[in-house]
């Protein structure tokens, strides 16, 4: 699939630089935005910087900064990869060797600040009206590399529920994800967690808390196949879950589902936020859906986990057939503390295409 | 994406180190003329603001403001409420959480009235920062602060030895966890992964030279197949931020790896001695064992937590053979390819 993915990919890439009339598009990247890098030459950077140079013809130069991630992507031989410790001063050369006038780079903002200044300007515009709308709308064949990490995310959530059990630590849960990840070929799984009850203001990385009773046990899994990210929020309780839990988790149960039900092509990201935060404020918990106690009401997915549209009541980007979401209605409960629940999903013509199987329940794992 | 354990320990980093770091790095800036410096973080490259906060982002981005005096102010991108978090992990500097850092530390120099600002790899500086602080503070002249910051960078202080004393200990018994029974790549990498986080690995790589025999480079697990005749483990791993690598090669056949066992207990023992001429003293090193092919020296660069600073060709500016380094090294063992590495220095 990967191949398949990638050749389709680098079509859609050549089409749109194109019609832009694009001689060159500088694309950037690394561990943590991979996805512009990996969308025209399939490689998934993990140490150092890269930079891609793709051609309108399609031929593609790929620079990166570190020697053994050189190596690595020669392996896959797709492109012409060089390796240089100065890295803009290659991307600079190679660019000044082409003479091209119509350059284009994204992600604009990250750019390293020499490609874009010294003492032979290069004129670069923003790139991102060629490459933003093909990493948020997916072809089939990404779809399917989507749907395969959902199935994973959804495997992994039963590895959780079973090594979430009184007296481990938050960071041997991971243990045990990461094991199984790298077991199912999954390079790659963007995972915070939360422990605890009413303080628990929301997820991070791991900071060595023991499990016990009554503790809400909030996680998102989000591994990747062939590159492309799908993302799992759940919560369980060790222990019996209390009435108090019970009845937030019906908030969000409801908050998720209204969510989902607005998903559809044609509306906005703040048609999906606004159905999931009226849940909220019909229920007296409006003041939980600001700034102060959430991030976003749920994200795009693909090449990378946070993708654009972000699910928030100003947010007016329209929803694509195609697009990949996780709707999580997630948010801290004055009774009960930071609670998740989310699911991924393909925007279709008339709805959703739900990615995730698991069940939407407040789990829990008995206290022996 | 940092998902293993994060947390602050005041006996592992005391903040005295990191006030001694900062004191150091102040009066190289003075001796520069810098009014500030601004150092960028991510995952990737996170190696200078840990340095002085002893923080990485676990994901996402941020800027350190270190002004001539008064306390560093980290702006990131990460949401609100994590603030919190980062406070507890973070012992030096003030967090501010912000979808705008470049615009809160450029209020920041504009307080100060700094002109002259030093930015660490101003090259690779993200020129969406870079533009808003040219445009937000009047006068602003940036300056490339990399060979001011390599001043006070090239050592290792006791606190960081420490970590890393902790690392290589954590990525050794990583690789020493693979499973030799099975032909499957991914279930020969898979236990190394469990060994690192459960000992307390903030990150762990664990990629593997599938087959030895067609290549050396080391795969993720996305691409690894199955096992060749010979193949080796290769774990990059950060310990609360101090970054190490591990290598150790392996072979079916029984005598062969008793070769390779023997030159990797011959790596371990390398002391660095005459480093100015460390192709030959590594040849010296592994004589009777194996050919000398190719060998690399990592250390902590900048931001980079670990980046290529000498090889055959010769050492980079930088290069501090004083300090603890990674030993990257190919051998040719009776026909056959064979690869370790390991923490020295130390």
């Amino acid at each position: 699939m990967s191949r398949e993915a990638s050749s389709a990919r680098k079509a859609a890439l050549k089409d749109a630089m194109q019609r832009e009339k694009i001689e060159v598009l500088v694309l950037f990247g690394n561990n943590w935005h991979a996805d512009h890098l990996r969308y025209a030459t399939d490689f998934g950077i993990q140490e150092g910087q890269g930079i891609a140079l793709v051609r309108e013809d399609g031929t593609t130069t790929l620079i990166l900064d570190d020697p053994a991630e050189c190596e690595r992507a020669r392996l896959d031989g797709s492109c012409e990869t060089i390796f240089a410790p100065g890295l803009v001063q290659e991307a600079k050369r190679q660019l000044a060797r082409a003479g091209n006038h119509n350059i284009a780079a994204a992600p604009y903002h990250l750019l390293p600040y020499g490609l874009l200044h010294g003492e032979k300007d290069l004129r670069v515009q923003d790139g991102a009206a060629i490459i933003e709308r093909l990493l948020m709308t997916k072809m089939e064949v990404e779809i399917a590399a989507v749907r395969q990490a959902a199935a994973l995310a959804d495997e992994g959530y039963a590895i959780f529920r079973q090594a979430a059990r009184p007296g481990r630590k938050d960071y041997e849960l991971v243990a045990e994800m990461e094991s199984f990840f790298r077991a199912k070929g999954v390079p790659e799984n963007f995972m915070i967690v939360g422990v605890g009850g009413q303080e628990v203001r929301g997820m991070a990385p791991p900071g060595g808390k023991i499990l016990k009773a009554g503790d809400m046990v909030t996680t998102e899994l989000t591994p990747c196949y062939d590159g492309y990210y799908a993302q799992i929020c759940r919560t369980l309780v060790v222990g019996e879950p209390s009435e108090a839990q019970r009845k937030a988790f019906n908030v969000y149960l409801e908050a998720m589902i209204a969510g989902i039900a607005a998903v559809k092509t044609g509306v906005t990201a703040a048609d999906v936020a606004r159905a999931e935060n009226d849940v909220f404020r019909k229920y007296g918990l409006g003041d939980y859906v600001t700034s102060e106690y959430t991030r976003v009401r749920g994200h795009g997915m693909g090449l990378f986990p946070d993708q654009k549209p972000h699910i928030l009541e100003d947010v007016n980007i329209r929803l694509e057939t195609g697009m990949t979401l996780i709707v999580h209605p997630n948010t801290y409960h004055p009774e009960v503390g930071y609670l998740v629940l989310g699911d991924s999903l393909v925007v279709r013509e008339d709805g959703h295409e739900l990615l995730c199987g698991t069940a939407r329940e407040l789990f829990f794992n008995p206290v022996q | 994406m940092r998902r293993g354990l994060m947390a602050w320990d005041q006996a592992e980093v005391p903040k005295s180190a990191l006030e001694q770091r900062l004191a150091v790095l102040r009066a190289v800036m003075k001796d520069e003329g810098f009014d500030a410096l601004v150092l960028y973080t991510n995952i990737a490259r996170g190696a200078s603001v840990w340095w002085l906060t002893g923080f990485t982002p676990y994901w996402n981005e941020g800027l350190l403001h270190v002004p001539a005096q008064g306390e560093m102010v980290f702006a990131t991108a990460l949401s609100k409420r994590v603030a919190e978090w980062i406070e507890s992990v973070m012992p030096a500097g003030r967090v501010v959480t912000t979808p705008k850092p470049a615009a809160l530390i450029s209020a920041g120099l504009v307080k100060d009235g700094a002109k002259r600002i030093g930015v660490l790899e101003l090259d690779d500086f993200p020129a969406g920062h870079a533009k808003i602080i040219l445009e937000t503070v009047p006068g602003a002249q940036l300056v490339d602060a990399t060979f001011a910051f390599a001043r006070v960078r090239s050592g290792s202080d006791a606190v960081e030895r420490g970590l890393l004393l902790k690392a290589d200990a954590l990525a050794r018994a990583s690789c020493a966890a693979v499973e030799l029974s099975t032909p499957d790549a991914r279930a020969f990498m898979a236990p190394c992964e469990t060994v690192a986080r459960l000992g307390g690995a903030e990150e762990c790589f664990a990629l593997a030279s599938t087959d030895l025999g067609a290549s050396r480079a080391a795969v993720r697990t996305e691409a690894m197949g199955a096992l060749g005749a010979t193949f080796a483990a290769r774990i990059s791993l950060a310990y609360k931020g101090a970054w190490t690598r591990h290598a150790r090669s392996f072979a079916r056949d029984e005598k062969l790896q008793e070769a390779f066992d023997a030159a990797h207990a011959r790596l371990m023992n390398f002391k660095p001695t005459d480093m100015l001429n460390l192709s030959a003293v590594l040849a010296k090193h592994f004589e009777g064992l194996g050919d000398l092919v190719d060998f690399t020296i990592e250390q902590p660069r900048g931001s980079y937590p670990l980046a290529a600073v000498a090889n055959h060709a010769g050492a980079a500016e930088g290069f501090n053979p004083a300090a603890p380094f990674v030993l990257d090294v190919e051998l040719q063992i009776n026909g056959a390819r064979w690869l370790g590495a390991h923490l020295v220095g130390l």
